[in-house]
């Protein structure tokens, strides 16, 4: 069955036709080229498809993309504004958060969501928030640190 | 992923008929963080789903006369945020809501789908049965209330003929001075299946104390433990408290499975009751 539908994605509105068991991850990269978030598990144990739904974060390959039209959908395409990194973009950096990369648009959105509903969390908070975000590169650390900084900066998150 | 078709029905007529369509296997869809995998790994082939999210009163999370009412499809988030819910008396439900699974997926998983999958280790479901709950059932043939602990019969069975569908949970408002503890032993501090989860809640009553527990994934289905309940009514001196996890235990048939040993989670389930009632213990003595 195909649907005729409208996403709203980083602000801008993307019509698009799907199939019904289309998943969200599979027509953000494939169909509207929005690569930045990755497919892991396709099981939603590993966090990397992880984007935010109506600002809270969700795995894109556990929903429906005929489900997600009529929410608000942010990717990590949307971080960066005016050529400007997000101050969590900026932190990873700093802190060589990032390794091989493959987990770390994932981690990044359920950090700024965090930060959002949060911002000042204890580390305990942020491993906490980040259970659902596997990273086998980093050990977790520098990532830990770096969205600790960025909340202890205050960031705009 | 095989195929398949999605509705979205505003009205229960409308759900009914697509779910009791003759010849066709039509699913019920409501976070979908059950299904897709299921239906990925082929286990599940649905010809279609029917998206429940957006029948009248699914998400609807409210106190009625006769308790907190929770739509099938409040999510686990929501359950873990709403203050309703987090206060006294109910907040044994927000426990077990915030020990399943992990933040992406509590934002989509559902009251409903948690109970509905049926599995052993439903983290909701012991809270919900030391807390009373009726699961409220619609069907083709009218709408019928069925206490919790006759919902379950088994892995992945639920008492729902087809075309019925849980509409919700009502949650009777648990008896005065009741506070709750629900401990999960899993491989991980958070984000896995329970190897052990032990729901307490305990109550004054007659100058002592009532107590009710319930268990997950150490028994075909979740359950309560009544004698071990009744242990407590004794008392809960460090001697019935020990007691008490000997005679949960009694009403255990644990499995092996890729997380735990039977042996193992028999050993757990008198650790893991100990410690639910103790903390229990301490919020009693804190109230």
């Amino acid at each position: 069955m195909l649907h005729e539908i409208t996403l709203t994605i980083n602000g801008e509105s993307y019509p698009v036709i799907v199939k019904s068991h289309y998943t969200l991850s599979r027509v953000l990269r494939e169909q509207l080229g929005l690569t930045g978030t990755k497919i892991g598990c396709e099981n939603g144990e590993c966090g990397a498809c992880t984007v935010l739904l109506d600002g809270e974060p969700v795995n894109s390959c556990l929903v429906l993309a005929v489900e997600a039209e009529g929410h608000r959908i942010e990717t990590v395409e949307g971080l960066s504004k005016g050529g400007q990194l997000h101050p969590l973009q900026k932190a990873f950096i700093e802190h060589n958060a990032v390794q091989c990369g493959f987990c770390t648009p994932g981690m990044l959105m359920t950090a700024k969501a965090l930060l959002e509903r949060n911002p000042h969390p204890t580390e305990e908070e942020v491993r906490f928030a980040l259970v659902g975000n596997l990273c086998r590169c980093t050990g977790y650390l520098r990532i830990i640190d770096a969205v600790l900084e960025v909340a202890e900066k205050g960031g705009e998150a | 992923m095989r195929p398949f078709d999605y509705y979205k029905p505003t009205t229960y007529e409308e759900a009914f008929a697509l779910l009791t369509r003759p010849n066709q296997v039509m699913m019920p869809l409501a976070g979908a963080t059950d299904l897709i995998p299921m239906v990925r790994d082929e286990r599940w082939q649905p010809d279609g789903v029917v998206d429940i999210k957006n029948l009248p009163g699914m998400r609807d999370l409210r106190v009625t006369p006769e308790g907190l009412y929770v739509g099938a499809a409040v999510r686990m988030a929501e359950l873990v945020r709403s203050p309703l819910v987090n206060a006294s008396p109910w907040n044994l439900l927000a426990q077990g809501a915030q020990a399943m699974g992990h933040e992406q997926v509590r934002h989509r998983a559902t009251l409903g789908g948690n109970l509905c999958t049926a599995s052993p280790a439903a983290d909701t479901a012991p809270a919900l049965l030391v807390l009373e709950a009726l699961a409220l059932i619609r069907g083709p043939q009218g709408e019928r209330r069925l206490p919790m602990g006759e919902f379950f019969l088994g892995p992945r069975k639920t008492a729902l003929q087809k075309g019925e569908l849980l509409i919700g949970v009502l949650i009777p408002e648990p008896p005065a001075g009741s506070v709750g503890t629900y401990v999960k032993l899993s491989r991980r501090k958070a984000g896995d299946l329970a190897i052990v989860g032990v729901a307490a809640l305990a109550f004054p009553q007659d100058g002592g104390y009532r107590w009710r527990l319930a268990l997950g994934s150490v028994a075909p289905t979740p359950i309560r433990a009544p004698r071990a309940e009744e242990a407590l009514a004794q008392g809960y001196d460090e001697a019935t408290i020990a007691a008490a996890g000997e005679l949960a235990l009694e009403s255990c048939s644990p499995i092996d499975d890729m997380r735990a040993s039977a042996v193992y989670r028999c050993e757990m389930v008198k650790q893991i009751t100990r410690r639910a009632i103790e903390m229990t213990v301490q919020k009693l003595a804190g109230a």
